[in-house]
């Protein structure tokens, strides 16, 4: 098979791993998986086992955790893989590959991503006129994007080379992908900032700053400042029974019950 | 337990519904309310069939689930049942408070997230690919195979089962509540939750880092330690109360999204703010 064929069925791998999101989120798009799908394009099935469970391995740690973006372990994977088949260097060489290209495509989806949130904000249009199929459109939209830029990524990095996947992360200065990404962490906050104008109200506003303070100076994770937050639903609305007198015996059960699951 | 009864207007099919348009979970994610769109989509049919009486209550609805979302995909279904058994009340009780469905929903998946992700990513995940490298580095087909087996066969079953809990249990708590007349603390408690675990997610989730040092040579001092000495992300308040602000003056999102992107980026070159 020509170059340029193998290229696109390999850019191909490449769009159809973030597909996994849209199916269920699986572990499709694992270098365990993709790797072998690589082998199998490039005629070596064997190989692409091998090389997708030892970057497996190497990108163990590489898995969005709350907050934390990864390495693009999909496209990293997906080349890494190719290149070491391809090259004969095992793998070694695939490792040294993939790390670097895995960083080079969060970079590049850290710049693409920048107009996903106004995407986002054409579903909210269509909610507002009571039209789920626009909100659907908006989230294949997004997911689509994606998988287009890791499989053009994919495409061009095998079909250019190693080192024209170098020549490309020069192209683009280092602080703006560094200004992205810090643009990008601060996002979520308008997320929050909405919930919050939902929620609260002057009684309950130091149990924002009690959440705050817990997670800063005593790095509580979320899950133990909602366990805390229990704690004091419990004891609060158990001291304010004791002060009304009216509450039934069958009353004081069910309250325990509710505040145990909420 | 509460067993779904024929008057009640959330049926299994309805849940099983959730359950499977919980999977584009992670499709469509982005930085600002990251799983929204997926979330609502997973709402949509069930406030059609529990508002299309009501235009205006429906399109409410749909704005509703388009709030921040982020949890671990595979818990999500519970959430969803959760969700929709509130949904359900609100849909009959004319006096029910739908920010208590913000609140729940926000005092979940913080919590759930942590669980999730340590028990699906950290435990199974890991153990999955134990099983399976020694195979594949052998070159057998067998360890991505069983890979995808260990690590979906869990997956899918707290799925399909997290629905019906989530639901099950979201209507009889919200029942006995209602009946004893405990709503306005109900209320309460659920909002207590919801802002702490807001609390806790800005300052882990929002990350404002300044990397200007101030002085020169050796005795140069990062402003980022003088500020975490004072109190640990600081500066991630900050940046949620001037969207907070913002908010409340009713300034378009999508301003605010590019105000911050070109902020960010302008600090960035400026050397303020750094990764």
């Amino acid at each position: 098979m020509s170059n340029l064929g193998t290229a696109l069925l390999i850019g191909l791998v490449g769009f159809i791993g973030p597909l996994d999101f849209a199916i269920g989120s699986n572990m499709l798009n694992r270098p365990i998986i993709l790797g072998p799908l690589v082998g199998l394009v490039l005629g070596n099935l064997t190989q692409g086992i091998i090389i997708g469970a030892s970057l497996e391995l190497v990108f163990m740690g590489a898995i969005s955790v709350g907050a934390y973006l990864p390495p693009d372990v999909i496209v990293g994977g997906v080349l890494g893989t190719a290149f070491a088949i391809t090259l004969g260097k095992g793998v070694g060489a695939a490792i040294a590959i993939a790390m670097p290209i895995a960083m080079l495509s969060l970079a590049i989806g850290n710049l693409t991503s920048v107009i996903f949130p106004a995407i986002a904000h054409i579903g909210d249009r269509y909610a507002k006129e009571g039209k789920p199929g626009g909100i659907t459109a908006s989230m294949w939209g997004i997911g689509l994007i994606e998988c287009t830029r890791r499989g053009i990524l994919c495409f061009l990095g095998y079909y250019a080379g190693s080192a024209g996947m170098k020549a490309l992360l020069n192209v683009i200065p280092q602080n703006i992908i560094d200004g992205l990404q810090v643009a990008a962490n601060m996002l979520p906050a308008i997320g929050f900032a909405i919930l919050l104008e939902m929620i609260i109200n002057k009684t309950i506003l130091p149990y924002f700053f009690l959440g705050f303070l817990l997670s800063a100076y005593l790095k509580v994770p979320v899950l133990g400042v909602a366990l805390f937050g229990l704690i004091i639903v419990i004891v609060k609305f158990h001291s304010d029974k004791k002060q009304t007198v009216l509450t039934t015996s069958t009353s004081t059960k069910e309250d325990t019950n509710y505040d145990d699951d909420f | 337990m509460t067993t779904i009864s024929k008057e009640n207007k959330i049926t299994n099919k309805d849940l099983r519904q959730i359950m499977w348009r919980s999977l584009p979970m992670e499709f469509g994610w982005n930085y600002e309310r990251q799983m929204h769109l997926a979330f609502a989509y997973m709402m949509a049919p069930l406030m059609k069939k529990l508002y299309h009486k009501n235009q205006k209550e429906y399109t409410e609805s749909l704005e509703r689930q388009m709030e921040f979302f982020n949890c671990t995909p595979q818990l999500v279904p519970f959430i969803g049942g959760v969700v929709a058994s509130m949904e359900e009340k609100n849909s009959e009780d004319k006096d029910f408070d739908v920010s208590t469905i913000s609140a729940i929903k926000t005092a979940l998946m913080g919590p759930l997230s942590g669980i999730g992700d340590s028990l699906f990513l950290g435990t199974l995940r890991v153990l999955a690919v134990g099983v399976a490298a020694s195979l594949s580095m052998k070159g057998s087909i067998l360890g991505p195979i069983l890979f995808l087996l260990i690590y979906n066969i869990p997956a899918y079953l707290v799925r399909y089962f997290g629905v019906k809990a989530g639901y099950s249990m979201g209507t009889s708590y919200l029942d006995k509540i209602q009946k004893s007349g405990l709503m306005d603390k109900f209320k309460e408690a659920a909002g207590i939750l919801g802002v702490m675990v807001i609390g806790a997610m800005t300052q882990n989730m929002v990350v404002v880092k300044v990397v200007a040092k101030f002085g020169t040579g050796k005795t140069a001092t990062s402003l980022q330690s003088v500020l975490d000495s004072i109190l640990p992300g600081v500066l991630s308040l900050l940046v949620l109360y001037i969207f907070y602000v913002l908010n409340k003056k009713k300034i378009n999102v999508l301003w605010q999204l590019l105000g911050a992107t070109i902020i960010g980026v302008l600090l960035t070159v400026w050397g303020v703010l750094g990764v």
